[in-house]
């Protein structure tokens, strides 16, 4: 048991405040940066003070999630919840000093509050834990930095409670007025808000930005049709140009079937594989096999989408078969699909149809990367389909967020 | 110490350090913003460089080979879309502007892409072994924006009726791709010469190239009834 002498709460408290406040400073920082619409490091590490690196793929995962921030529609990119962490945690650090300041003469009350309001981070990281493993498939190690000072504020908080159970004979606890923990309480929420307050404050004006990535040139496909990804409400023109195993196009399409977006686009899809065994655009393969599956979708006919879902579903499988040699590939679609889908894939016709897809793309002169998403004739920017997707899409086709 | 003497201390140390984290914390959010901000309106100095999709450009596409191809394209009605198909012997030496040898030199790095599709002796009917081939280069077409053929008529003969067979055999080829290409756009795709007998005969060393009757005897004769094709794998 504690005795009433014991700072371990305060200084617990503090050290587990500190950090907190360290990784909500790194995950701030890292989205602060790409309101600049260019591509930043991120960081992603479980050591405090680590620098970002380009191997952040979880952490810009995080980043790029629905759940990463508030009123996206309202701010480009929103308001990052690491903002709000900022904020409590260098309540609790404050709170922290205070405590150890008191020492063994810490009022009851104040050591009640703490211990209550400290679990308050721990409740907000199982909820933000929660949705990384439910819902992301990932967890972020800058937010597990997060998580990890929230378990430790709330040991803390356990410790204070225990602690105010004693007090030292020689050093009676000193009294504060029951109207103190009220006003704590606001100023926790008050300091909360503050961070979040001046990023909304300063946040720069994208809207000049968001219409100037190009427009097709040549808007219909000659010779061929695109492969129409059926949708519930389809109501907002959309093109999108995909690579089935391109995880990026993966995290995209996640993200449009996370943020409700997808069942409100009438969509057409343009194939366009990383891979040069059918890209001439490419000296060497990003995605070898990425060919064959892209036949695979053509051949999906009506059921295309199910075919695209199905190739970034099993992403990482299909990526090691295409890394195998065709056959692996090719006995991959026939196993899911069956015989008549793999001769549509191995028909001439077919690889006629996937070219006529990527002369679309030189016809247009897009650039060789994936994915690309154009509302109507207006290409929507890279930066735009991931932080800034909401708010993009609030400004050119707000229907689709209603 | 007492309780209550180090009671405002306490509240002192606290608010002070509540006071100085909170601004440090909306000084730094304010700065990481703004500092965003400030780059967002400043173009970037060394933009990443982003490929953009295009038709194929290879290596053999120099620029002689290039300004022979674009004067034989506007010359022939190809590229601007006129009504009038193909190129005549005169014409092709004429836009040309360059001599037999060297004409056919430019084609030599289409060994590989193309091939030479072969005709009986006085025939222009495409045999079905000739269509395949001819199916089989079409439907490679990759990246490439026109595809070439350029028909020819041994020395057997006169002039004039040689000129009209190489035609034929031009348009056997254009019928073919026709029928099989299913393609609304072809015309804007194929470009035909025939050369009748008196420009850019081949020599006998274009019997190595891929061909539609590789186990018959080939002779200069022989790979001059002929039509070759191949993509052009060269942005014009």
């Amino acid at each position: 048991m504690l005795g009433p002498k014991s700072k371990l709460p305060a200084v617990l408290s503090l050290i587990a405040a500190l950090l907190g406040l360290l990784f909500a400073s790194n995950s701030t920082l890292d989205y602060a940066k790409h309101l600049d619409r260019r591509l930043h490091d991120v960081h992603c590490s479980f050591i405090p003070g680590a620098p970002a690196t380009s191997e952040a793929e979880a952490c810009r995962v995080a980043m790029y999630s629905p759940y990463s921030a508030l009123f996206k529609e309202h701010y480009w990119g929103g308001i990052p919840i690491s903002l709000f962490a900022l904020g409590a945690f260098a309540f609790y650090a404050a709170f922290a000093i205070y405590l150890l300041a008191y020492g063994s003469r810490a009022p009851v009350r104040a050591l009640r509050f703490f211990g209550a309001v400290s679990f308050v981070p721990l409740f907000v990281s199982l909820i933000m834990f929660t949705i990384s493993v439910t819902k992301l498939g990932t967890v972020c190690k800058t937010c597990a930095g997060i998580y990890i000072s929230s378990i430790l504020l709330g040991v803390a908080g356990v410790m204070a409670i225990l602690a105010s159970r004693s007090e030292a004979p020689d050093e009676p606890r000193a009294q504060v007025g029951f109207a103190l923990p009220l006003i704590w309480l606001v100023c926790l929420g008050f300091v909360s808000l503050v961070p979040a307050l001046v990023y909304a404050a300063s946040a720069p004006d994208e809207r000049p930005y968001i219409s100037k990535c190009g427009e097709l040139k040549v808007p219909k496909m000659k010779n061929d049709e695109f492969v129409k990804v059926h949708t519930a409400h389809p109501i907002q023109q959309t093109l999108l140009f995909e690579d089935p195993l391109c995880p990026t196009c993966k995290a995209f399409h996640e993200r449009l079937t996370g943020e409700n977006i997808i069942e409100k686009l009438d969509i057409n899809l343009v194939l366009f594989p990383l891979d040069s065994e059918c890209n001439w655009m490419l000296d060497q393969a990003l995605h070898p096999g990425a060919c064959i599956v892209s036949k695979a979708v053509l051949c999906g006919g009506e059921n295309a989408r199910a075919v695209l879902e199905w190739a970034y579903d099993e992403q990482e499988y299909l990526t090691r078969a295409g890394k195998n040699g065709p056959d692996v590939l090719r006995a991959a679609i026939k196993q899911r699909w069956g015989d008549v889908m793999l001769k549509c894939v191995d028909d001439r016709k077919t690889d006629v149809r996937l070219n006529n897809h990527l002369h679309f793309a030189s016809d247009n002169n897009i650039p060789v990367s994936t994915p690309q998403m154009y509302l109507g004739k207006q290409r929507v920017c890279d930066e735009d389909t991931d932080l800034g997707l909401r708010f993009t899409l609030g400004q050119l086709a707000p229907e689709v967020l209603k | 110490m007492s309780a209550s003497a180090n009671g405002p201390v306490a509240a002192l140390a606290g608010l002070g350090s509540g006071a100085v984290l909170i601004l440090g914390a909306a000084l730094a959010v304010r700065l990481w913003v703004s500092g965003a901000a400030e780059r967002l309106t400043t173009p970037e100095a060394e933009k990443p460089k982003v490929a953009v999709a295009d038709q194929s450009e290879v290596s053999y596409c120099t620029p002689q080979f290039k300004q022979v191809l674009e004067r034989v394209l506007h010359s022939c009605g190809l590229a601007e879309g006129d009504s009038r198909r193909g190129c005549q012997p005169a014409d092709v030496k004429t836009f040309a502007s360059i001599s037999d040898e060297d004409f056919n030199a430019l084609f030599t790095p289409l060994k590989d892409r193309g091939a030479v599709v072969l005709f009986d002796e006085g025939e222009d009917k495409l045999d079905d072994k000739a269509k395949k081939l001819l199916e089989d280069k079409w439907f490679a077409r990759r990246g490439a924006r026109y595809f070439f053929v350029v028909a020819r008529a041994s020395k057997s003969g006169n002039q004039a009726k040689n000129r009209a067979l190489s035609h034929r055999r031009a348009n056997s080829v254009m019928f073919h791709l026709n029928e099989v290409a299913n393609d609304p756009e072809i015309e804007q795709k194929v470009g035909l010469l025939w050369l009748g007998n008196e420009f850019a005969q081949l020599s006998k060393d274009y019997c190595s190239w891929p061909n539609s009757r590789a186990e018959e005897k080939c002779e200069d004769e022989a790979i001059n009834r002929s039509a070759f094709v191949s993509w052009v794998d060269c942005r014009l």
